[in-house]
């Protein structure tokens, strides 16, 4: 048994953010029916050359687990039959520019007057209201609106681009509210509307900083160093691109670091004796860390690191990642099929729970692959009756 | 906003926070926010986040992190190396709904919170454990801060892009300011609580475990999804052909044209120079192929440009555009206070100052942030008091 199971989505969602989110919930055990037309579909049924692909994706992870009908709700008939769509589901998501929803007669306010009890979840670049609330966007500009790329960079450098992380996280924090509402609903019957807005998330993942400067702190790039922490930072091994992550909260790791890397001098240099000290002097103090980390294997100093309980971890690249025996282990790293029969590693939704499961039952839907289910079974609509809605362009 | 005020989502639930870090301390605060009745259970000395920095000034007293994280929430503390601590624990999570923590599987078990010893104990209680590599696994006990999560979770390795990968190629790779790995545990801690909780109608209580690494990959997976398309993601060569972070005369801005309609846009935001209105430019593949020689274009261009004025033409010409606004800017922002991002809460130690609330509405509105970070052991009285819930208890079967 899954924790949402007998939770039923309506989802309008495209792209990446909102999909996400409603992906997220279908591994926790909703069913999930994503809504799309042939003249509308989603992004990865095309071609995208920014990334390379020349056509359709064979696997899309966001778009996986759900199951896929045709409405186009640009008739007033498609309208019509998402409405009956809604009328069966507990949550209905979207992630369309503010006010499309209602253009096409689907906004909170009328499905709610349909039916009380509904829940919806709107994802758009900065939310429903709002003076910007009408502004385009994509993951970096997000995450520029956010302060959170302003913040990220060298500091000497300029501000970094946030990508598909950022999409994700909105994905994941509209999940979360989505079951918030869902207990609410349950506990009293009381639907609601969740507006979330991407840039805000973007904010939300810096709050602390926007306090700081809030009081009158200037909070800026810093790379990779830590407020407090020193030896802290990526550095280089003797493998070409590989780096070793490694954070020092403590005089006692400190001193578990200086036995293990044999550097004796750096614990009778006063520059380095307290933990101010090493943070004032890190760059001397990194240089020295680095004089070790050169001479070894990555993942051997990783191992070595742990072992004396000091945090530690090899900068992962994607291979390492889809490989990994503890990610396996764990049940997060797994391997699906796509449409075309290969395998290939995808990822389990995050949480791990002692007796409900989670995860995906399927893969990537075909355009339409569930109408039978959806409009025959759910909907109750005949044969005939889908027929004629094909033939006028409604299921399309 | 209607006469009646509406409930927030988890009016009525009670958690209890046992934490250090920032995953389960975010976890937390979500659900205080969205109206459960959060309880920070503290040490004696205080929560260790209550020390770190940044500090706010003027008086640097209180820690800008924990204040924002611990906002709404309670404060007890309970010293549990004694009996007495553990039993006033006790007393607290026999009235609780969720207890979310950070501490290691051996902790538990010396403190009597293992999963079993909870279901006997507590049994509609559901435990959320949150750390670093999870709680089961060959890493379950390895050790591990932000910066060593980022990279095990694989976006580390992919940053920066764009600009800063372009002048800075021989530098280590980058992490994402602040506690960005760890927001996302704490993300993923919340759903996975809220989940239960909703499951728990059906299949009763049960223990979630969550992976600060597992949560920071999951919000990675088109990096994974893009391996299995053949392509592994590096930072050097994940760049947008053309756009992305651009210099201004008074800062920057971020650009991304990724349709027809937008490169159209662009041109004119740009002032239909000679070189745009090439027709071979018209096709995209061929303004990818040309994308270094573009870029040159627009960057040359954009040196001369004021943020504020750019940002406004595009985006009225549909120009996906934004400035990269700094703290302070967003703090300011018509946008973020029309919508009340920012609340007004007292901080002790450094005075009335705005907390964001969080990145939704519900209901029409912003979730209201009832109060600022509490003082340590505020409200201790809560160890004593039998609580008045609003929705009966199931009575625990204490062992």
């Amino acid at each position: 048994m899954k924790p949402l199971a007998g939770v039923r989505i309506a989802d309008f969602t495209l792209h990446a953010a909102g999909p996400f989110c409603t992906h997220v919930l279908s591994q926790l055990g909703a069913e999930c029916i994503k809504i799309e037309s042939a003249a509308r579909p989603d992004i990865f049924r095309k071609p995208h050359p920014v990334y390379g692909r020349m056509g359709p994706a064979s696997f899309d992870q966001v778009a996986s687990n759900k199951l896929s009908v045709r409405i186009n709700l640009k008739d007033a008939k498609g309208s019509a039959l998402a409405k009956k769509l809604v009328g069966v589901s507990d949550l209905v998501c979207e992630s369309f520019r503010p006010r499309v929803m209602e253009r096409l007669g689907l906004g909170y306010a009328a499905l709610a007057a349909l039916k009380p009890s509904v829940v919806m979840v709107s994802v758009s670049s900065s939310g429903q209201s709002g003076p910007d609330s009408h502004f385009a966007g994509y993951a970096p500009l997000f995450g520029a609106w956010g302060a959170l790329g302003y913040l990220t960079g060298y500091e000497d450098g300029p501000p970094v681009e946030m990508r598909h992380v950022m999409d994700h996280s909105i994905g994941m924090n509209a999940a979360m509210a989505a079951v918030a509402a869902v207990y609410r609903l349950r506990q009293t019957g009381r639907g609601g509307h969740i507006d979330v807005s991407a840039r805000e998330v973007a904010c939300s993942l810096v709050g602390e900083a926007l306090l700081f400067a809030a009081a009158g702190g200037e909070p800026a790039r810093i790379g990779n160093d830590h407020l407090r922490m020193a030896p802290h930072g990526v550095f280089r091994t003797r493998e070409e691109d590989r780096w070793l992550t490694i954070a020092i909260r403590t005089d006692d790791e400190w001193r578990r670091l200086v036995k293990l890397i044999d550097a004796p001098h750096l614990l009778s240099d006063p520059r380095f004796e307290t933990a101010p000290g090493r943070h004032t002097h890190r760059r001397v103090l990194h240089g020295e860390i680095e004089h070790w980390t050169m001479t070894r294997e990555a993942g051997e100093a990783e191992r070595r690191l742990q072992a004396a309980c000091i945090a530690a971890h090899v900068s992962c690249n994607m291979e390492d990642i889809a490989h990994d025996r503890h990610l396996r282990e764990r049940g997060t790293v797994v391997d699906v099929e796509d449409m075309s029969g290969n395998k290939r590693a995808a990822l389990k939704a995050p949480i791990r729970f002692s007796k409900s499961e989670v995860g995906m039952t399927r893969g990537t839907p075909r355009l339409g692959e569930d109408e039978d289910y959806v409009f025959g079974e759910l909907l109750g609509l005949s044969r005939e009756d889908r027929e004629v809605l094909i033939d006028q362009q409604v299921i399309y | 906003m209607t006469d009646e005020a509406i409930a927030p989502p988890l009016a009525g639930v009670i958690a209890v926070e046992i934490s250090r870090g920032v995953a389960a301390s975010h976890a937390g605060r979500l659900l205080s926010t969205l109206g459960a009745e959060t309880v920070l259970v503290e040490p004696p000395a205080g929560h260790p986040l209550r020390r770190e920095p940044p500090l706010l000034p003027p008086a640097h007293e209180a820690s800008a992190l924990f204040a924002f994280l611990a906002a709404g929430k309670k404060s007890v503390t309970c010293d549990l190396t004694t009996q007495a601590g553990r039993a006033a624990l006790s007393a607290l999570l026999a009235e609780a709904d969720v207890l979310v923590h950070d501490l290691s599987p051996a902790e538990r078990v010396t403190l009597d919170l293992d999963q079993q010893t909870l279901r006997v104990r507590y049994p509609r209680l559901i435990d959320v454990s949150v750390l670093p590599f999870g709680a089961t696994g060959p890493k379950a006990d390895w050790q591990a801060e932000e910066i060593n999560l980022i990279h095990a979770s694989g976006e580390g390795f992919l940053l920066p892009n764009g600009l800063a990968a372009e002048l800075f190629p021989e530098r280590p790779p980058l992490k994402v300011y602040g506690h960005f790995a760890e927001y996302q545990g704490g993300v993923v801690a919340a759903l996975g609580a809220l989940s239960a909780l909703v499951g728990s109608a059906q299949g009763g209580a049960e223990s979630v475990d969550v992976s600060i690494q597992d949560a920071t990959l999951a919000v990675g997976a088109f990096a994974l999804q893009r391996l299995g398309d053949g392509s592994l993601e590096h930072r050097r060569t994940r760049s947008f052909k053309y756009g992305g972070v651009l210099e201004c005369a008074d800062g920057y801005v971020e650009l991304l044209t990724l349709e027809e309609r937008q490169w159209r846009g662009l041109i004119e935001l740009m002032g239909r120079p000679d070189w745009m209105l090439d027709p071979a430019l018209s096709d995209a593949l061929e303004r990818s192929r040309r994308g270094a020689e573009i870029n040159c274009a627009i960057r040359t261009w954009a040196r001369e440009q004021r943020t504020a004025d750019i940002v406004a033409r595009a985006q009225a010409l549909g120009v996906p555009m934004a400035k990269y606004a700094s703290p302070a800017e967003v703090l300011s922002g018509p946008h973020e206070r029309a919508r009340d991002l920012f609340q007004p809460v007292e901080i002790p130690g450094a005075g009335c100052l705005p907390v964001l609330s969080a990145p939704f509405h519900v209901d029409g509105a912003a979730l209201f942030l009832r109060a600022g970070p509490p003082r340590l052991g505020e409200h201790q009285y809560l160890l004593s008091a039998k609580r008045q819930r609003e929705q009966p208890a199931v009575v625990a079967e204490v062992s």
